[in-house]
């Protein structure tokens, strides 16, 4: 059944206006796949009995990777709105102390994805679990670094007391003892200081920098990046590529990025994961086998490299079909 | 500029253009202001004013910054009480002041409850405002980092919508000056609205007119105070009113 016959039952003006009747398709066609990820309910659709009796029984899932997305899909709207399928069925297993990179074009529903595996957006349809515990909260062990650093910093904090939001609400944690932690963090994206001034007196990249310092203080065990480079200029960017390079590495955290930046998620990723456009859905991933350390001029210019960013480029401007 | 009128009218008082009886030189006045604060008289009336102007004014603020963050941050809070405060924001308070004196009588309790509902509107209104144009990023930040619903309450929200609740307080000050002197007008026993309505009814212009001075001084000091206080709570804000 077609979205626009749908809509024109539901057309007042129509005479064979059905009241919200909605007749179940016969065929597995898209639309129907469509339909499913709407309205049967996630577990049924989305995983596997064996899967399904595992969480009934609390226990661990057999060979499970770290952080699991299984069959998300995300609609907006309601049955008598129009309907907005924003991705569609969309799986990922992320090992731990992996860094994976989604890759998509604009408006491709990434941040909407990358809200959802944070916990912060319920999904329509899938789950998302992380080390066996299924996500319904922004996890503790998560941490969510915003693409729009200037809206996520708090304006009346110090810069020191931004960082020390991430840990000071934590048990055992006096004022004193957060900014002593959170001045370590500082120290490691090269801030030190500019600890007591405000984040508004600083520029873009100093600024994304406290917010990086600010995530990883919350000791994550998880990262995800929203676009997180995006709004920084070319030169600040690799530098901060760099810098969260420098800082994976040393604490091993799993890293989920996304980006419409191919060249960053093959320099940043060990994988890399492609979505599609709207409705969205993971259609290829790459592992990059990239050597670490990496390095901003000669890791660019390996063949290796260049052949990725020529694979993956081709696939999102659509030169080629993906099967 | 505020001189030069105060000397168009001492000449003009002196020159008996104007009716000394009613505008009395301002020498006079100035004098008479000296007399009525060097002599400490004018403490009793002041405290009077300031205790309902004081008491009213952050009974209502504290109130109203309560409800504007509940109705601010949940729409069933917002839809329950967004038509009786339709209602009743824009009538003016002065009118409100016979029926209240009905229920209330002519004592503090009433003049409490007149200056506190024109204190209370602009807080609700600007604290609703302030609560609904924080980003949604700021309070995602929050969330992530586990915060819980109270914690972002008192730790984002409120702060982030500082700056728009203090500036509904600075209109609400001048509202409560405003009411509280009508109010005393209407039924003061020492305030300074009653005290100037007093001298008006006993034709004593000369000290009239000093009380509304000290009343100008008092209306000009307070906010003052407010901007400075301002200044330092929300000196991260470009928001600020000054």
């Amino acid at each position: 059944m077609s979205i626009t016959m749908l809509r024109i039952m539901i057309d007042p003006g129509c005479p064979f206006r059905l009241k919200a009747h909605w007749t179940r398709p016969r065929l597995d066609t898209f639309s129907h796949r469509c339909y499913s990820a709407f309205f049967e309910r996630p577990q049924a659709d989305a995983m596997d009995p064996a899967d399904n009796s595992a969480v009934q029984d609390g226990a661990q899932l057999q060979g499970s990777a770290y952080l699991r997305i299984q069959g998300v899909s995300k609609s907006y709207g309601t049955e008598t709105d129009r309907m907005k399928l924003a991705l569609y069925d969309i799986s990922l297993d992320v090992a731990e102390g992996e860094f994976l990179a989604v890759v998509g074009p604009s408006g491709c529903g990434k941040s909407t994805f990358l809200q959802i595996v944070a916990g912060l957006i319920a999904p329509s349809a899938g789950r998302v679990t992380l080390d066996s515990q299924v996500v319904n909260a922004p996890p503790e062990s998560m941490v969510y670094l915003f693409q729009q650093y200037t809206k996520s910093l708090f304006p009346w904090r110090t810069v020191i007391d931004n960082v020390a939001f991430a840990v000071e609400h934590k048990a055992g944690m006096s004022r004193d003892k957060a900014r002593e932690h959170s001045r370590r963090y500082l120290d490691m994206v090269g801030l030190a200081e500019s600890a007591v001034r405000y984040p508004w007196q600083l520029s873009g990249g100093m600024q994304q920098r406290v917010a990086i310092a600010r995530a990883l203080a919350a000791q994550p065990r998880v990262l995800l990046m929203d676009e997180p480079f995006s709004s920084v200029d070319a030169l600040t960017r690799l530098g901060l590529h760099s810098l969260i390079l420098d800082l994976w590495q040393k604490q091993r955290f799993t890293v989920l990025l996304v980006t419409h930046d191919v060249d960053e998620a093959v320099f940043l990723a060990d994988r890399v994961a492609v979505l599609s456009v709207l409705p969205s859905t993971i259609v290829r991933s790459i592992p990059t086998r990239l050597p670490r350390p990496r390095d901003s001029i000669a890791t660019r210019e390996l063949p290796h490299f260049l052949e990725l960013r020529h694979q993956l480029l081709e696939m999102l401007l659509g030169r080629t079909q993906i099967a | 500029m505020v001189l030069l009128v105060l000397a168009a009218i001492e000449t003009a008082v002196r020159l008996g253009m104007l009716n000394a009886a009613l505008v009395p030189p301002p020498t006079t006045v100035a004098q008479r202001t000296f007399e009525i604060v060097a002599s400490g008289v004018f403490l009793a009336p002041l405290g009077t004013t300031l205790y309902l102007l004081f008491v009213a004014y952050f009974a209502a603020s504290l109130l109203a910054v309560i409800l504007g963050l509940l109705m601010g941050r949940f729409v069933a809070m917002y839809n329950l009480f967004e038509p009786l405060v339709e209602l009743l924001r824009p009538l003016p308070k002065p009118a409100l002041l016979p029926p209240l004196i009905l229920f209330l009588g002519l004592g503090d309790v009433m003049k409490l409850v007149v200056v506190g509902l024109a204190v209370f509107f602009p807080v609700l209104i600007n604290t609703v405002q302030g609560v609904r144009g924080i980003d949604p990023v700021l309070i995602n930040t929050a969330r992530t980092f586990g915060c819980g619903r109270f914690a972002i309450l008192l730790k984002v929200i409120l702060p982030a919508s500082l700056p728009l609740i203090l500036a509904g307080m600075r209109v609400s000050l001048a509202l409560g000056m405003i009411l509280v002197v009508i109010a005393e007008m209407l039924a003061g026993t020492g305030g300074l609205g009653y005290l100037i309505l007093d001298m008006q009814r006993s034709f004593r212009a000369q000290i009239m007119y000093a009380w509304l001075v000290i009343l100008a001084v008092l209306g000009y000091a307070l906010n003052a105070i407010f901007l400075a206080l301002e200044r330092r709570v929300i000196h991260w804000s470009a928001a600020r009113s000054d």
